[in-house]
């Protein structure tokens, strides 16, 4: 078989060696980001006390014991685990609705799965259950009623969709507040957690819960991911070439919802993270969600470590909420986007 | 003659408004059939029928033989491939890539293209005459060459019959012959059926083996373009008065507005 000069190495089709070298490279990254955000805080921990810990001959009174195995790790971890989620489900859903500006926060998942949350909270429900179950009925009422909004006969209209769920969220944002006026209750266990995600309050028992969801919800949707590629092209080409659109569209959505709502039930309502990754990773390894969607969501994991660090340190005794920080530098970034590629996104 | 797809009484409706209505129709293996007929007289939706996009209420859909609802989308797509009217890529693939993705229906769940792949891939490129496009970008192609990558990746398909939704209508002149001459090299080399829906009389009756003539949701008349193609049939369908000879170069009717 003549094969034609322009297959460069980089160009030619995706390899399954190329993937697991950049993944293996980004977990890399990640790791040394937790590393760093562990030593990195207010407390100070000397070497040797990381030494002492490091050999597992600290006492279980030690402080610095206390800060970095019971404050910090669980919140690094959780901010990882949401910012892989959130990514992650950046991606999946400009795929589905072919457009660059969807992402959980804008699609308003994250504000309906925190609503349900916060009912959850006021009926007394337990942290372990109740509420992120409830979480995830709220994501889930909301992907349905912005689906059902943006529901043009021939397929989804996808800025009707993007209107709908930015409608949706000011709604829900609305109720939360509403809520947290209203709320003397001491179980609202901060005011701020729901509007700009906070992670101050990660316990180990979240991440317990969320790790292993946000894992297997990867398995799925990675499954998906060649049926996501094609349906870019729009739902009757990716019909033509044999995907199961329904099938395909139901599964994304509904595990989407679950991992994102999850996520918010613990971390509050974070924005942006779900739009800036993914489009960093498209710019810099093209369209491909076979390497998108890892690249993608581990990226989203060192970027909230790293934005969390930010957070808890930048005015340091004092804390910000993450979502300010996240908001912070996503915000310029999306008007940025809108003004220079419209609801387009051509990359090269 | 073996026989790729038959329509028998086929119709469909949008609301209560019929797009097409008893539509007995068959295509052979190697032939190459033009659909004609003005706006609305129900080719998209006949086209879209014969790939499954649209389930017909009423008659029956026999794909080699068997009932199209019997297939499973992936193997629907292993028989059938379309090269639609008109593509919107949102996000940045090269050619190759989308001339891969018409691997779809060959490919396990999480496989990468392999080198089976990648020939069949080349080599629908170069039947089409766009490999030198590979690497651009899809979105910053003409219409002549993106046309050209999309019946790649129906080749790529490798698929017995391929559906061609209106192949021409954005095309110049020279685009228009340079498709209708590939479809037509494709029917000869390949032995592929070829189903296209077009505005496009003329080019139509020069290339095609036969032409089926739709009014309003009916064939009105179906044959070699040079029987159904006189100024009567086509006058009558179109509403509008024509003459038709034969253009002095190729002996095919030609159609002119009077």
């Amino acid at each position: 078989m003549r094969r034609p000069m322009y297959e460069g190495p980089q160009k030619g089709p995706l390899r399954a060696s190329r993937v697991s070298t950049l993944c293996l490279g980004l977990s890399v990254v990640l790791l040394l980001t937790v590393v760093f955000s562990l030593m990195t805080g207010t407390a100070s921990v000397t070497w040797s006390q990381w030494w002492r810990l490091l050999t597992g001959n600290a006492d279980a009174s030690d402080p610095s014991r206390l800060v970095i195995l019971k404050i910090r790790l669980p919140r690094v971890i959780l901010a990882g685990l949401s910012g892989f989620a959130l990514s992650l489900g950046g991606v999946v859903f400009q795929a589905l609705l072919r457009n660059p500006l969807a992402d959980p926060f804008i699609l308003g998942v994250s504000s309906g799965s925190a609503f349900g949350a916060v009912v959850g909270i006021m009926l007394g429900f337990s942290y372990n259950l109740g509420i992120p179950v409830m979480a995830f009925g709220g994501a889930l009422l909301t992907m349905y009623v912005v689906l059902f909004i943006g529901q043009k006969k021939m397929g989804m209209e996808s800025s009707t969709i993007l209107l709908s769920g930015v409608i949706i969220n000011a709604f829900f944002t609305a109720i939360i507040m509403f809520f947290i006026a209203t709320a003397t209750d001491d179980r609202l266990h901060s005011m701020l957690f729901w509007l700009y995600g906070d992670l101050s309050q990660s316990r180990f028992a979240e991440s317990a819960l969320t790790g292993p969801a946000v894992l297997a919800g990867f398995v799925i949707l990675y499954c998906f991911a060649r049926h996501l590629n094609v349906m870019t092209a729009g739902e009757d080409a990716a019909l033509h070439l044999g995907v199961d659109v329904r099938k395909a569209k139901l599964v994304c959505f509904l595990v989407v919802s679950l991992v994102v709502g999850l996520v918010v039930a613990f971390s509050g309502l974070i924005g942006f993270v779900g739009l800036v990754i993914p489009h960093l990773a498209r710019m810099a390894f093209g369209s491909d969600h076979r390497l998108l969607m890892p690249v993608s969501a581990l990226g989203g994991a060192i970027f909230l470590i790293a934005a969390d660090t930010l957070a808890r340190t930048v005015i340091s005794p004092s804390e910000l909420p993450v979502g300010v920080i996240t908001a912070f530098l996503g915000a310029p970034f999306f008007i940025y986007l809108l003004r220079k590629r419209g609801s387009r996104w051509t990359g090269s | 003659m073996d026989r790729i797809l038959i329509l028998k009484g086929v119709g469909y409706r949008y609301g209560s408004h019929w797009a097409l209505r008893g539509i007995s129709l068959e295509i052979g293996a190697g032939e190459l059939v033009g659909v004609l007929g003005p706006n609305g007289s129900g080719k998209t939706t006949l086209i879209k029928i014969a790939d499954r996009i649209l389930e017909p209420p009423e008659g029956t859909v026999l794909l080699r033989g068997q009932p199209i609802q019997s297939y499973k989308r992936t193997r629907l797509a292993r028989e059938v491939a379309m090269v639609p009217q008109e593509n919107h890529f949102q996000f940045a693939f090269s050619s190759l890539e989308v001339v891969l993705m018409g691997r779809f229906p060959r490919m396990g769940l999480l496989q990468f293209e392999g080198e089976q792949d990648l020939a069949v891939a080349f080599e629908a490129m170069e039947a089409t005459h766009c490999a030198e496009l590979a690497q651009r970008p899809i979105d910053q192609l003409s219409g002549g060459e993106k046309q050209r990558v999309m019946i790649a990746r129906a080749l790529a398909q490798e698929p017995k019959l391929i559906l061609l939704d209106e192949p021409t209508s954005f095309l110049d002149l020279r685009f228009k012959k340079e498709i209708f001459e590939l479809l037509s090299s494709l029917k000869k080399e390949r032995g592929l059926s070829l189903l296209t829906v077009s505005h496009d009389i003329d080019l139509s009756a020069r290339y095609c083996d036969r032409i089926v003539l739709l009014d309003r949701g009916n064939i009105y008349a179906e044959g070699r373009p040079g029987e159904v193609l006189t100024a009567q049939n086509v006058e009558a369908v179109y509403g509008c008065p024509v003459t038709v000879d034969k253009n002095p170069a190729t002996g095919s009717p030609r159609v002119s507005i009077v």
